[in-house]
């Protein structure tokens, strides 16, 4: 006789799953946010640090007050820190967002901005509610691969302005920018790169007087804490019909880049994220940004890498570079404001440099040319519309149409006559859709002289009424000549229209792939 | 047939696994169910050190970084993986000595609770020591696991401190509330422990209903052959549990857990805790 110890199921009270709840709760809590605390807050400050060029430069981008840029970016650090999805993931005002916002600041002004963040967050918060997120996997690696290029060449065209028509000392201190942040980590890895260039060359550039541009001649800086206001703008319909399309776009590209840069992170950490929770949290964030007037803003593929690469890891990495920026910029302010922009120029080159991808270059040959073909009209409609959700929308639907194209290919009839000549029995095998029926119409010889065709459709899939009308057509041009027309197995050839459609597959329906 | 559940004995790398080891392997063969360590290799994957601080991006800056974390983190599991499995081993073979008891070892990658409460629904009983490896720093005289463990995972679970005498005899420490009845009730179903004779003792302020409880407790126990004395032991259950182990010679404590709310527990204290960090013999915690 075996006894077992576990002989009696008790019914779980409802205290009981709210205790184990608090205790997974509490589990995942020290996780997230305590069991990193020396290395996330040093990444922290090195995010921040490389925060401060970035903000400042993408508030340029959006031409806005520098303020704008960067009490987004602190609101938005601060307020993912506790809404986000993935810990350690650095969300803030970026080039994407900033990019879409031009036109609206230029004809409208700053008010209609706050408004539109503040309904992007809204409408993000929607998206993570009924799971939009979810689309994702409809992003094919190559429209990825595409959109980050894209970024990397936005980011380093924002920067042309800066190095066009400016005095020989702008080209000399970018160049020389460049050279401390890629050369001192040969030297040194305790501080960051791009700070030491920064202080060197605003030192520099105090001392002996060189007449550059600096961050002071771009606008405001913060000089208090944010405080909370609600943006100035007549609450009507006029109002939603100028903010509502950016918000769209604002929305769209705020997520993908928040969820490609969750996936990076993911990737990276070997950890997985919660996607919705992160759709939300990019919301709740832009909301808080918008009525402490900031603008929309996003998860960073750079400066969660670098976050990373100096060690962050959970939630606090990303609350303590949010408030570090705010920090630093509250005490140095004075020093901030003489800031040559060669020196952010330079910044944001190595940026760019560090989100392209340039694998993808490499590989360019030897994938195949049809995802190079989407990669390659991702980035083209990105860069010439400066908008990265078209971008992505054409890099989505040509890949679907290259998916269609293979797919379509999949297809093969085969015809045998029976019974001395009289009948003849085609076998269908493969997928039938839209793509393919003209193939499958042509594979049939209506010419021949026949008495009865028989047409096996029993391991064939038809997946939508194209396929249909196409073996209508079939069977009624046989008719037409004079035979009789036989179709088998339709029944299990169209359950794949059916939405209900399982996972039973035919006989047999491998060998489809095989070459025959 | 339904696969036979386990007994999964949990172990990490501390002198208290010898005693785990000795618990489980007595208890498996005693209920004649096969018994499997388990060592977690935590990858602690929320933790990261690094000197690198240069916030410095270049070329493929994502591809390097990636095949860098990638690299080192493998070595350093491969390492964790090496040693653990010589330790598992020996601890294998001290169990082996019992006869006839089948004995399997395993190491997975994860977190303690998450990897525990996986495991469920094939285990009948966890083994895991009141302390472990960082007890020496620590100081603490219950390990911090013992607690959230017990809470989360509805199966019985057999905690013991550091030292091995096989159990001879039972006390349930009993006060008449759901979660000890069915501590009993789970007793009461095991004929395996028929051999040990059971003490039922129950402590706290005095109440009229203690003797009803105590009855039916005593019934239920002797209707599935078990040999029992009760008591009633006015005062602090804290106090009273301890003593009256430690005169009756009792070398096995089984108690429900848990029952007050994490909440309550933080302003009152948990009783098995308290119970837990007093008496030294080996316990089994029921909070099903």
């Amino acid at each position: 006789m075996r006894i077992t110890i576990h002989s009696t199921r008790w019914a779980v009270s409802p205290w009981q799953s709210s205790a184990s709840i608090y205790w997974s709760f509490m589990n995942k809590l020290r996780q997230e946010w305590f069991s990193n605390i020396r290395s996330d807050l040093l990444a922290g400050l090195v995010v921040a640090l490389a925060l401060i060029p970035e903000a400042i430069a993408f508030s340029i981008i959006a031409g806005v007050d520098p303020r704008v840029g960067l009490y987004a970016s602190f609101c938005i650090a601060v307020v993912i820190a506790f809404a986000g999805g993935r810990p350690g993931m650095i969300s803030a005002a970026t080039g994407a967002m900033a990019l879409l916002m031009v036109t609206l600041v230029k004809e409208h002004g700053l008010e209609y901005l706050f408004a539109a963040t503040i309904l992007t967050g809204i409408l993000q918060i929607i998206a993570g509610w009924i799971r939009l997120g979810e689309l994702m996997r409809f992003v094919s690696r190559s429209v990825v691969t595409g959109f980050v290029n894209a970024l990397a060449i936005l980011i380093f065209m924002a920067q042309l302005p800066e190095l066009i028509n400016v005095p020989y000392a702008v080209y000399v201190m970018a160049a020389a920018g460049l050279g401390i942040i890629y050369g001192l980590p040969f030297i040194t890895r305790v501080v960051p790169s791009p700070l030491v260039a920064i202080v060197l060359l605003t030192a520099v550039s105090i001392y002996f007087g060189i007449d550059v541009r600096t961050v002071g001649d771009m606008g405001d800086l913060p000089s208090t804490l944010p405080v909370f206001l609600i943006p100035d703008i007549p609450l009507n319909l006029e109002t939603l019909e100028i903010i509502f399309p950016y918000a769209v776009t604002l929305m769209v590209v705020g997520l993908l880049e928040s969820l490609m840069t969750a996936t990076i992170v993911d990737d990276l950490t070997d950890t997985t994220s919660n996607k919705s929770r992160e759709c939300v949290g990019q919301g709740v964030a832009n909301i808080a940004s918008g009525f402490l007037g900031g603008m929309a803003g996003c998860a960073m593929i750079g400066q969660s890498v670098i976050n990373v690469k100096s060690g962050g890891r959970g939630r606090l990495s990303t609350l303590s570079a949010g408030i570090f920026l705010l920090l630093l910029l509250l005490f140095f302010s004075d020093w901030v404001r003489q800031i040559p922009m060669a020196a952010l120029v330079a910044v944001m080159i190595m940026v760019s440099i560090g989100t392209f991808n340039w694998d993808s270059i490499r590989s360019l040959r030897t994938h195949p040319p049809s995802s190079s073909v989407v990669m390659v009209v991702t980035v083209a409609v990105t860069v010439s519309t400066h908008d990265l959700a078209q971008g992505v929308l054409s890099g989505v639907l040509l890949s679907g149409f290259f998916f269609a194209q293979k797919v379509g290919r999949i297809l093969v009839v085969r015809s045998q006559s029976e019974n001395e000549g009289r009948v003849r029995t085609y076998t269908v095998l493969g997928q039938v859709f839209f793509a393919s029926a003209d193939r499958f119409a042509q594979s049939f010889d209506f010419k021949e002289a026949i008495d009865t065709v028989r047409i096996d459709v029993s391991r064939a899939h038809f997946w939508d009424i194209t396929a249909v009308s196409a073996l209508d057509k079939v069977v009624l041009k046989f008719r037409r000549e004079g035979a009789d027309v036989e179709v088998i197995g339709l029944n299990e050839a169209s359950a794949t229209m059916v939405d209900r459609f399982g996972l039973h597959d035919k006989d047999g329906a491998e060998d489809l792939l095989l070459p025959q | 047939m339904e696969q036979p559940k386990k007994v999964l004995a949990c172990v990490d790398q501390s002198p208290y696994a010898d005693y785990v080891a000795d618990y489980s392997a007595w208890v498996a063969q005693k209920f004649n169910l096969p018994l499997e360590l388990l060592h977690i290799i935590d990858r602690h994957q929320e933790t990261a050190t690094s000197d690198d601080h240069s916030g410095a991006i270049g070329f493929d800056a994502q591809e390097n970084l990636l095949n860098r974390l990638a690299e080192e983190e493998g070595e350093r599991v491969r390492a964790n993986r090496e040693q653990g499995r010589i330790f598992l081993n020996e601890l294998k073979k001290r169990c082996e000595r019992h006869q006839g008891l089948s004995v399997d070892v395993r190491q997975r990658y994860g977190q303690l609770l998450e990897t525990l409460s996986e495991q469920e629904q094939d285990v009948a009983l966890y083994v895991l020591g009141r302390r472990g490896k960082s007890a020496d720093q620590t100081q603490r005289d219950l390990g911090r696991h013992v607690e959230s463990i017990s809470r989360k995972i509805r199966r019985p679970i057999l905690t013991v401190a550091d030292t091995f005498a096989e159990p001879k005899s039972v006390l349930v420490a009993y006060d008449g509330k759901r979660m000890t009845r069915k501590c009993i009730s789970l007793l009461a179903g095991n004929a395996a422990l028929t051999d040990l004779p059971v003490h039922v003792v129950m402590s706290g302020k005095k109440n009229s209903e203690a003797d009803k409880h105590l009855e039916w407790a005593s019934s239920t126990l002797a209707k599935s052959g078990f040999e029992v004395q009760t008591a009633y032991l006015p005062g602090d259950p804290e106090q009273q549990i301890p003593r009256a182990i430690a005169d009756r010679e009792i070398d096995m404590l089984w108690m429900g857990a848990y029952s007050r709310s994490p909440l309550k527990s933080l302003f009152l204290g948990s009783k098995t805790n308290e119970l837990l960090r007093a008496s030294k013999v080996p316990t089994v915690t029921v909070h099903l």
